[in-house]
């Protein structure tokens, strides 16, 4: 199973890649030349997070969860109750016997309209898991979280496989490229907007 | 010689497997016996009833059969791992039970029977998580459809959604990609397009991943429920008839008829106690018509509701009257409610008191 990805080095990202200025300069003056709305349309829905409210289906779905959860959380994780069915707030403590044992940290769950068509957003809050396939702003390089999401997935699978990642992990540092990454993203872009590649699934 | 014998008679045994199960038998060694099954549940050859199949394997020592052969599963479909234990204890069991007999068709048809007792889907719909089948399995579920590759099970409407939502994802990653060579030409495309075609072109892209075990599957493998979709949405298909008959199943499947006998039988209990208030169609209800207690006890008392209810002003306006007329003639006050209160207990007896307090009131507001 492909576990990790990594964001491609610059010069493989393609026009939708959204982060360098130039290439943004780019699509803007090819959309006005085709000043099709369609267009704009497929641009949204592959790039712009989404922030609107749940759909019916996703609140159905994410109810459910929540049920389940409460009945039978993943060892070593915790939901902070709030009223906001759409963004989850869970405590994750590093299992025993890990270079992160004892060690609390944060994880923030933004779920889209269409959940769970699509992949839930996934971050650390601050201070993230020194990781190599963490960086410093939280994003997660993951696959489940973004290519091989599945709608049969749930926040609790989710939940298992970044404690396994984190379990499994040798060494506490930061990928290579966290920097420019971090650099990056500056202007808030969302995990899911980037598109990443195999890295390694040894860690 | 006997030993010889024995071994004959073994063999025969293999010889009778593979004869009931033809293609679904294959012997791997001869003697001592050693073969694996394919086992099905019955369900008289109908594959979309299927939920369940498992092929199992037997190996028999030299000893056979005196000591019960070792049995095994090597591959399943649509068992969580409850019924699977269930399934290879339930067999050993009866190879226990049989042994220093013949026992290879006997163990075969054991688990057929015991595959065709747990051929029903199990659990939630791993898409909203809701169950497939409700608790009592008599009621409000909604329809649902499996995997022909991998024998997972969702609900119809749930698949539909998850299919169109990967189509759609396709597509717009066919059209950024097409975007990217050759844009005008694409818009055009997109123009033209109505979405009946659309539609078939979602059937044409032909596979899709399984949401649980990414098994890919063939589009043909969920036409039934594409053509569900396509009868509900998009109209003009000839598929009425396959849902009249998926109604007509589920209008005479043994759930429906059991809550039938079960609420016929509460109907006629509450017959037999005249629990029932219903209706008398040879009567025609007539204003001013007298209607007996008896018959309509719920109607006799809204009307004297009603009967109440229009005295009930009166009264209050009368007690109104005695206490604006007490202000000025206190003398005259215990006469008059007196009268009032004969009134309201002997009803149109009487009429002159109360007609008179309607009388009086008018001319009191003027009064004042």
């Amino acid at each position: 199973m492909r576990i990790l990805l990594h964001p491609p080095p610059r010069d493989r990202g393609s026009m939708i890649y959204a982060g360098s200025s130039e290439r943004f300069a780019l699509i803007i003056s090819l959309s006005f030349a085709l000043n099709s709305a369609l267009f704009q349309r497929s641009m949204i829905s592959s790039t712009a997070p989404s922030r609107k409210a749940l759909s019916k289906i996703a609140c159905g779905r994410l109810q459910k969860e929540l049920v389940e959860w409460q009945v039978n959380p993943p060892s070593g994780f915790k939901h902070k109750v709030t009223d906001n069915l759409q963004s989850w707030i869970i405590e994750v403590v590093g299992a025993a016997g890990t270079l992160y044992a004892n060690e609390t940290y944060q994880l923030q769950v933004d779920f889209p309209e269409h959940y769970p068509m699509e992949a839930p957003q996934v971050i650390f809050l601050p201070a993230a898991p020194l990781h190599p396939h963490i960086y410093s702003n939280g994003h997660i390089c993951l696959d489940i979280l973004y290519d091989s999401w599945s709608p049969a997935m749930t926040v609790s699978s989710i939940c298992v496989s970044i404690v396994s990642m984190l379990s499994s992990s040798t060494r506490k540092q930061r990928p290579a490229d966290n920097d420019r990454y971090v650099r990056k993203c500056k202007n808030g872009r969302s995990p899911k907007e980037t598109r990443w590649w195999f890295h390694d699934d040894k860690v | 010689m006997m030993a010889a014998m024995a071994e004959d008679d073994v063999r025969l045994e293999v010889e009778a497997v593979q004869a009931v199960y033809g293609d679904d038998s294959q012997i791997i060694c001869d003697f001592p016996p050693h073969l694996t099954v394919h086992i099905k549940p019955r369900t008289a050859d109908d594959s979309s009833q299927q939920f369940v199949e498992t092929t199992i394997g037997i190996k028999a020592s030299t000893k056979y059969p005196e000591e019960p052969p070792h049995i095994y599963i090597t591959y399943m479909k649509g068992m969580d791992d409850g019924r699977q234990a269930h399934l290879i204890t339930s067999i050993r069991k009866r190879a226990e039970e049989l042994s220093s007999f013949p026992m290879l068709v006997a163990l075969c048809e054991e688990a057929v029977d015991l595959l065709t007792n747990m051929n029903h889907p199990e659990g939630d719909c791993p898409l909203c998580l809701y169950p497939l089948l409700s608790d009592d399995r008599s009621g409000a579920s909604l329809p649902f459809m499996k995997l022909m590759s991998c024998y997972h099970c969702f609900h119809c409407e749930c698949m539909i959604r998850f299919w169109m939502w990967t189509q759609d994802k396709n597509e717009t990653k066919e059209m950024n990609q097409t975007l990217e060579t050759a844009p005008a030409l694409v818009e055009v495309q997109r123009d033209d397009t109505s979405p009946a075609q659309v539609f078939q072109g979602s059937t044409n892209q032909q596979k899709g991943n399984c949401p649980v075990c990414r098994k890919v599957f063939d589009a043909k493998d969920i036409e039934h429920v594409l053509e569900y979709l396509a009868a509900n949405s998009y109209v003009m298909n000839p598929v009425e008839a396959v849902i009249d008959e998926e109604d007509k199943a589920v209008l005479f499947s043994e759930s429906q008829n059991n809550r039938r006998k079960k609420f016929d039988s509460i109907l006629k209990l509450q017959q037999e106690k005249k629990g029932l208030i219903e209706p008398r169609k040879d009567l025609i209800i007539m204003p001013g018509m007298f209607l007996p207690e008896s018959v309509e006890p719920a109607t006799t008392s809204a009307e004297e509701d009603k009967i109440e209810e229009c005295r009930d002003p009166a009264r209050n306006h009368g007690l109104h009257l005695n206490g604006d007329l007490s202000m000025k003639a206190t003398a005259s006050k215990p006469n008059n409610s007196n009268r009032r209160r004969k009134g309201s207990f002997k009803g149109n007896i009487n009429t002159e008191s109360s007609r008179k307090q309607w009388v009086v009131k008018p001319i009191n507001t003027s009064k004042q």
